[in-house]
């Protein structure tokens, strides 16, 4: 019998039992609208850390100050050096190989123009900063040497890059960030603006790349974005904060390559702990495992969804075998007939095997529709990882349940062709 | 041409019983069947008719002797070659027609044609010839449970033609028709014969069976002329 004649038979029979058709598919959309779902958190999951990865050097590792109470709580000794900028040279000095070592300080600053007043992120960096994660179109120039040896007070800005195409969910949001709208409305190349007490010369603007095409937009995690940069040593020397003069808040470093973190991790944590001894409780962090801890809730949340889906689509596999066996028993008459009219056993088996999988096909299909249509839904509403819906998951989950059909009519089909064609043809 | 079509030799059939040693329905058959014969076969209810049908038929298999079809002895075929067997060689009506109730008339003639992977579309011109020829083109898109005991057995008939077989079995296929419906069932069948059809048919009926170019008669499991 061609498969076209086998799928119509199997409609055929699929029609004549609705309701448990109705459930049988009920259970398969559950499981593959979870397939899809989760899915789709892999795969951002997967594109946000190769993104980040892309953006921050892929032999990232980042020397962070522990967590000053709990150090205090931990460290029996007086704890009180900070990290410094002296430390970042001598790192840079002792291995000169190290593609990027690049000291960061931030500050929380009051900024003024004339009418114009808010607090800003400004972040104090050196040269080295641009090796990594420059994605800006930048107009006039960045920060100089000339500008870090001599405490210079010139910063640059950066401006959003806005959206092409305003995604929908964004127009409820009414939230406007002050500091944007500022930068957009006004020509600022050149001006002079007040960062704390003392006034800067605004020697470049660096302009993201609109947020559909910026890599950053989609990473979604690593916090806040700085607005202001500044030369390092001014930022020391001006912006009000904690620190003493030579305290910094981290060390970007980038070996150049994955292969290389480990090594460095353990020879750069040494040479800054001969520097400081036991006064400095510092970390060095790859930067891999800060995605995975960022990363970590998500995957939690993902198991689970994994699970239900797994759960929901072998009930459906267990429903349809339960169900196929049941039939057997209520057509062991009809499988005599085509028995006696030619069938062999392999077109038996046939048959119930394609009356399941159109079941799986069919409960996926619906179940693909509702997925597809809940998963927009939650990326209009804002949920980023939804936007990472791809087609081609609609054909898996497709696919798992009509599988799922196939597995779960093995057994049964095997059953019901295994009869004997005169008994069943005696059965009343 | 091979002259023989089906040749017996000492054909038993024992049915296994739980608390015995099993039922003979068949007791050592010796019978020759030529191409183009028109056999019946006679006998009280119970004597193995049906029994020896279903094993000319493929559908059973003897527990001793050796049965050949066309000069090969089928009598150890897999299922899987019998089936083709009943596809290509054979139709059979069965006694309580066997028919799928669901579907319509037209598809149940269909089916065996479908399975010997006839395209559709030729099936169905097909199927709709055959019913023309029982006179139930009328019916052809009713349900069997919607056709009565007479409508029924003529689409089995009509079924049983469905792949154009050398050999047809016909257990009973007047058993349910009054005497004129009969009648043209039996000219049906010996309009088939004289196109050179072998037909083996089971019946109660002297009339019919005298009708028959050769006459078997069976009791309790014996055969003979
Ligand atoms: N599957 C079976 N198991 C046990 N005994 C069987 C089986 N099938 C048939 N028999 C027995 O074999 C004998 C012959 O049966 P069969 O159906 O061939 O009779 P028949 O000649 O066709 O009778 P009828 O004219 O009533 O149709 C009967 O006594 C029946 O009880
Ligand atoms: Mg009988």
């Amino acid at each position: 019998m061609s498969i076209l004649n086998l799928i119509k038979t199997a409609f055929v029979e699929i029609r004549n039992n609705k309701m448990r058709s109705f459930l049988t598919f009920f259970s398969i959309s559950i499981g593959v609208i979870s397939i899809m779902y989760t899915l789709t958190l892999i795969y951002s999951m997967n594109y946000r850390t190769r993104k980040a990865i892309e953006i921050s050097g892929p032999g990232r590792l980042n020397v962070e100050l522990k967590n000053r109470w709990r150090a205090q709580q931990e460290g029996e000794e007086v704890v009180n050096d900070f990290l410094t900028l002296d430390d970042a040279k001598s790192v840079r000095r002792n291995f000169p190989e190290l593609y990027m070592v690049a000291p960061i300080i931030t500050k929380w600053v009051r900024l003024s123009d004339e009418m114009f007043e808010q607090f800003v992120w400004v972040m104090g960096v050196d040269l080295e900063w641009v090796k990594r994660g420059w994605i800006y179109k930048m107009k006039g120039r960045f920060i100089n040497q000339y500008d870090i040896d001599n405490y210079a007070r010139v910063c640059v800005l950066i401006e959003k890059g806005g959206w092409i195409k305003k995604p929908r969910w964004l127009k409820f949001w009414k939230w406007k960030d002050r500091f944007q709208e500022y930068v957009k409305h006004n020509d600022m190349l050149g001006k002079t603006i007040a960062l704390g007490n003392s006034l800067y010369k605004v020697v470049g603007v660096l302009k993201e790349p609109p947020a559909e095409k910026n890599p950053k937009t989609f990473i979604g995690f690593g916090g806040w974005e700085p607005n202001i940069i500044v030369p390092i040593t001014t930022a020391q020397r001006f912006l009000s904060g904690w620190s003493n003069s030579a305290g910094i808040e981290k060390i970007y470093i980038d070996t150049g390559s994955p292969r290389t973190i480990e090594k460095y991790k353990r020879m750069v944590k040494q040479t800054i702990k001969s520097r400081h001894g036991t006064k400095l409780l510092f970390d060095v962090k790859d930067y891999r495992e800060v995605i995975k801890s960022q990363l970590a809730d998500k995957q939690r949340d993902m198991i689970t969804v994994l699970i239900i889906g797994i759960i929901a689509i072998l009930a459906g596999g267990i429903g349809i075998m339960n169900v196929s066996l049941a039939t057997i028993y209520s057509r062991i008459k009809e499988i005599g007939v085509r028995r006696a009219v030619g069938a062999r056993q392999i077109d038996i088996m046939a048959q119930f095997m394609v009356e399941a999988m159109m079941l799986g096909f069919m409960g996926g299909i619906a179940g693909v529709i509702i997925g597809f249509l809940g998963i927009k839904y939650l990326a209009l509403k804002g949920n980023m990882d939804m936007l990472m819906l791809r087609w081609w998951m609609s054909v898996i989950a497709v696919l798992a349940a009509t599988l799922t059909g196939f597995a779960a009519s093995l057994y049964p089909a095997k059953v019901a062709a295994r009869l004997d064609p005169i008994e069943a043809l005696r059965y009343e | 041409m091979l002259k023989k079509m089906i040749k017996c030799e000492n054909l038993t059939k024992i049915y296994p019983l739980k608390n015995s040693r099993g039922y003979p329905a068949l007791k050592n058959i010796n019978v020759d069947v030529k191409r183009g014969e028109f056999v019946s076969i006679c006998g009280p209810s119970g004597c193995g008719k049906s029994t020896l049908l279903n094993i000319l038929g493929f559908l059973d298999i003897p527990t001793k002797g050796q049965y050949y079809f066309k000069g090969k002895n089928v009598s150890g075929f897999t299922d899987a070659r019998r089936s083709l067997l009943r596809r290509r060689e054979v139709g059979f009506v069965f006694q309580s027609f066997n028919l799928l109730p669901r579907l319509s008339a037209l598809d149940n003639v269909k089916l065996p044609m479908l399975y010997n992977k006839t395209p559709n579309r030729e099936a169905g011109e097909k199927a709709i010839n055959l019913l023309r020829l029982f006179n139930l083109e009328k019916k052809a898109r009713n349900s069997i449970l919607e056709l009565s005991g007479g409508e029924r057995q003529r689409t089995a008939m009509a079924r049983a033609l469905a792949n154009s077989p050398d050999l047809l079995l016909a257990d009973e296929p007047t058993g349910n028709l009054d005497s004129v419906s009969s009648s043209e069932i039996m000219k049906e069948l010996k309009k088939l014969n004289q196109k050179g059809m072998t037909i083996i048919m089971v019946t109660h009926d002297v009339n019919l069976a005298s009708m028959t170019s050769r006459i078997l008669e069976m009791k309790d499991g014996w055969l003979r002329e």
